[in-house]
């Protein structure tokens, strides 16, 4: 029994490993530039997001919100989101609504509680999954020209697409400077429950204190990137509206944008019609 | 027609006591493919940075003289217009690509100067670079090598008059290497660009440059043609650069007599044939007359030889029954990718390290050396079969009982750094692990690794040497029985290189198993016992080093290069196994009387 839970817990260690962290980072950011979200329109994608991603809040509609999250769930499948981030979505939305579920029941509350529940649930669910199909679907550099074109700063842009360049390898050095640790460090046993508790608490530390080397070996690097970035013309592309202009040139609205658009609003509509017939 | 003309330039950075550059004057002809070189921190850089603009424009200083680039002021003109002027590659090409696709990248500069056909020219940059077909990759997916092409086609392709390289080959394989001076040499010859390197690879300035500019304190010492700059052997080692290894041995000879004084020296392997051919033959004649006396070294080699015709797989036979330090038993392993099918870096591998040797492990860039490595430390779980230090599963082994028993140098010093002084980081993994008169210990190796001037010192902050050497002494700090060193020698210009090799003689009694990877085949040959060949991820190799470097087929396979000297060896006579000048000197220089003998006659 013992042999197994520690398969077990090893197990769940390797899945969480720095290096699949790292995988599942670029796979949301770039694995999946195929589907069919991915060669949308930012801009197109970016007004359908601000509808899904405002309206819910202010509707309290059961079928307009059950619709509205159908939608939704059928882009993300649709954007093929990364698994971790799907994981991470459901264990997030229900630990927000869920326990709120099991304190009415344990106070004394009845299933009438769940009805008011479902809705703020399906609006969070909504909204988180509009987000995910939007901001992981489409790939950062056609996102931050879509951002462009809705006047956001040329900083703004330039940041997420040189962020998720460099994450990689922030990731890879983070892993092995945490991994400097392991092999030099003494780790408290982790046999007893206190050893445990002592051995988490080592963990979040060793965590704490990698950021440091890090910091430090970023600053480095920069040296040159910052060099380099005036040598290839950042500083002056940055106030030439030319630049702009060539930069969101390769924007371009096509057929599968509007039936998107359409489905979309078809499916909205229908909610509304049935919301109003019965 | 000069493109670059630097007049009486001086310039010191802020708050430096002296100047980096001392009233340098210089020209470089349109279409010379020109090497710097000088010492450590003798301006090189800075120099190159002079011909961009990017001093004083964006670095600034205190800054006199006047500069020149393909007939601008770089005082007058801004780095923009420069840049479409010089291009410049940095030594850690990798911080220069700022997006994450190959086209993107390489038309980023382009689009951001406002240029209307910043794909076109992307793309045809990208072809000239040799990334043709890789436009829609991502950055992650070069290799080092393509790597570094894809930062120089980002400066190609603002089709600059002239190319600025900072040691374009320091972090690469040697095939790698090859490519990225044949492509340098295509853009020179084809396209008529001006090519400026900063080099310490004497072969490569040998092979491909035209001129030779030695840099001595911030003066220019002299500029001369490539041939000739590398036969002043004196001044180039004074300031630490060696020669071609071939015009080393010449000059050697001529040392000693065996070659007259007026032998001009060779630089290349097929100048050298032309010099040391009469040298062979009274070496075979000579050898002969040994043999028919006594049973002679190069018979013993002639075997080994003739086992090497064959690939070999077991190890260094005189070890052969010591106890296995390192198992891996049919080990198959993948790594997830970002996109489609697993990549397998193993499949059914089977080798065994044995107890006290002396290991190198090499093979291109991407052949699984790391990968290896991070194996044995337990960093990495195979996917099927099983690696075993001493008899027990690495996974088996606690974490802190594994770091007593296997210690890992990574490749990149900077990231063994986790205290803010070197001091500090020997000493926490003995402090931590409460070992008596860790103290005492500490010190004895910052004595051993001359690290006690420095102890304060951030680690990062050291030279690329110092910094090797503390990372060093801390992957000995835990007595480990095996260590491992990834690259001990990369990114190191040749006189830190050979001070590392010193230093890793030197530990060859502190450590009992220790396995190196590395690319650097000077240091394979002179301190390795055992040499294992990786080829996309399986052993195709492993023996002595007369086994390896005489086995024609593992070498065009895989790539590797032995020392040029070992070559030119070779090519005089295929029985020579020398793998140092000494070697090659006693070899074939060894017959001093002989020689004087037949000038008698003669």
């Amino acid at each position: 029994m013992s042999g197994m839970t520690r398969k077990l817990s090893d197990n769940i260690l390797d899945k969480f490993s720095m290096d699949f962290l790292r995988n599942q980072v670029l796979k949301n950011a770039y694995g999946n530039d195929d589907t069919l979200i991915a060669k949308m329109d930012p801009r197109v994608l970016i007004a359908w997001y601000l509808f899904f991603g405002i309206v819910p809040w202010f509707a309290n509609d059961l079928i307009f919100l059950l619709m509205s999250f159908m939608i939704v769930v059928v882009t993300t499948l649709m954007a093929r989101v990364a698994g971790l981030v799907l994981a991470l979505f459901i264990l997030g939305v229900f630990s927000q609504t869920g326990y709120l579920l099991i304190a009415t029941l344990i106070f004394g509350g009845d299933a009438s509680a769940i009805v008011p529940l479902l809705i703020l649930t399906l609006k969070v669910a909504t909204i988180s999954l509009a987000s995910i199909t939007v901001f992981s679907g489409l790939d950062p550099d056609r996102l931050a020209n879509g951002l462009m074109w809705y006047k956001c700063p040329e900083r703004l842009s330039f940041s997420i697409s040189y962020a998720y360049r460099m994450l990689p390898m922030l990731m890879e050095e983070f892993q092995n400077v945490l991994l400097s640790y392991r092999m030099r460090g003494n780790p408290p046993d982790n046999s007893t429950f206190t050893g445990k508790i002592k051995y988490l608490v080592y963990q979040v530390k060793v965590i704490i204190h990698a950021f440091y080397p890090l910091m430090l070996n970023t600053a480095k690097r920069s040296r040159t990137t910052v060099e380099a970035l005036e040598i290839k013309g950042y500083r002056y592309a940055a106030v030439n509206k030319e630049v702009k202009k060539m930069k969101l040139a390769s924007l371009k609205v096509t057929y599968n944008d509007m039936i998107f658009l359409a489905v979309s609003f078809l499916c909205v509509s229908i909610s509304l019609l049935l919301t109003s017939i019965l | 027609m000069n493109v670059i003309e630097i007049e009486n330039l001086t310039f010191s950075y802020p708050g430096a006591k002296i100047p980096t550059l001392k009233n340098i004057s210089l020209t470089v002809e349109q279409g010379d493919f020109l090497a710097i070189v000088g010492n450590n921190g003798c301006g090189k850089s800075t120099l190159c940075k002079a011909m961009n603009g990017l001093i004083p424009n964006f670095i600034t200083g205190e800054f006199q003289g006047k500069v020149l680039a393909g007939g601008l002021d770089t005082q007058k003109t801004d780095v923009g217009t420069l840049a479409c002027k010089v291009g410049y590659v940095y030594q850690d090409f990798e911080n220069q690509i700022v997006r994450p696709t190959v086209l993107d990248d390489a038309s980023y500069a382009c689009m951001n100067y406002a240029m209307k056909d910043y794909l076109d020219r992307g793309r045809d940059a990208l072809k000239k670079c040799g990334l043709e077909g890789r436009e829609n990759d991502y950055i992650w997916q070069l290799s080092g090598g393509q790597t570094h092409l894809l930062a120089l086609a980002g400066a190609v392709s603002l089709q600059p008059d002239v190319l600025i390289l900072d040691e374009p080959i320091a972090q690469l394989d040697p095939g790698h290497a090859d490519r990225i001076y044949e492509v340098l040499k295509d853009l020179n010859e084809n396209y008529g660009k001006t090519i400026i390197v900063i080099e310490h690879h004497t072969e490569y300035i040998a092979d491909y440059c035209k001129h030779v500019l030695l840099l001595k304190d911030g003066n220019v010492a002299w500029k001369l043609p490539a041939d000739e700059a590398l036969r002043h052997v004196k001044d180039l080692t004074a300031c630490n650069i060696f020669p071609p290894q071939v015009t080393r041995a010449a000059y050697a000879l001529k040392q000693r007599h065996v070659l007259p004084l007026t032998t001009s020296l060779p630089t290349t392997v097929a100048q050298g044939m032309e010099i040391f051919k009469a040298l062979a033959n009274e070496s075979a004649l000579t050898n002969e007359k040994v043999l028919a006396n006594e049973s002679t070294l190069s018979e013993e080699k002639g075997k080994a030889a003739d086992t090497a015709a064959s690939v070999a797989v077991g190890a260094a036979p005189c070890q052969a029954d010591a106890q296995a330090a390192v198992e891996f038993q049919d080990l198959s392993l993948s790594y997830r990718s970002v996109k489609g099918k697993p990549h397998t870096v193993f499949d059914h591998l089977n080798l065994t390290v044995r107890k006290g040797e002396k290991i190198a492990l090499i093979g291109s860039n991407g052949a699984g050396k790391s990968t290896l490595m991070k194996l044995m430390i337990g960093l990495l779980k195979a996917g099927s079969g099983q690696v075993s230090v001493f008899g027990q599963p690495v996974r088996s082994i606690k974490r802190d009982a594994l770091s007593r028993l296997v210690s890992l140098v990574y490749q990149n010093p900077e990231e063994m750094f986790i205290k803010d002084s070197i001091e500090a980081d020997i000493a926490y993994a003995m402090k931590v692990r409460g070992i008596s008169r860790w103290e005492e210990r500490t010190k004895e190796l910052l004595e051993q690794f001359r690290l006690t001037e420095l102890k304060d010192r951030d680690g990062r902050l050291l030279s690329g040497g110092q910094m090797r050497r503390a990372s060093l002494a801390i992957g000995i700090a835990l007595n480990p029985q095996i260590l491992l060193l990834d690259e001990p020698t990369a990114n190191l210009d040749i006189a830190t290189r050979r001070e590392i090799l010193t230093t890793l003689e030197a530990m060859k009694d502190m450590t009992d198993t220790v396995m190196i990877a590395t690319h650097d085949m000077q240091l394979v040959c002179e301190w390795a016992q055992r040499i294992i060949v990786l080829y996309q991820g399986t052993v195709i190799a492993d023996g002595t080093r007369d086994e390896i470097f005489g086995n024609a087929r593992v070498r065009q396979l895989t790539g590797i290069r032995p020392p040029e000297i070992f070559d030119m060896g070779q090519a005089l006579d295929p029985d020579a196994y020398c793998y140092t000048i000494d070697a090659f000197v006693d070899r074939f220089g060894g017959m001093e009387n002989v020689w004087n003998d037949q000038k008698a006659f003669g």
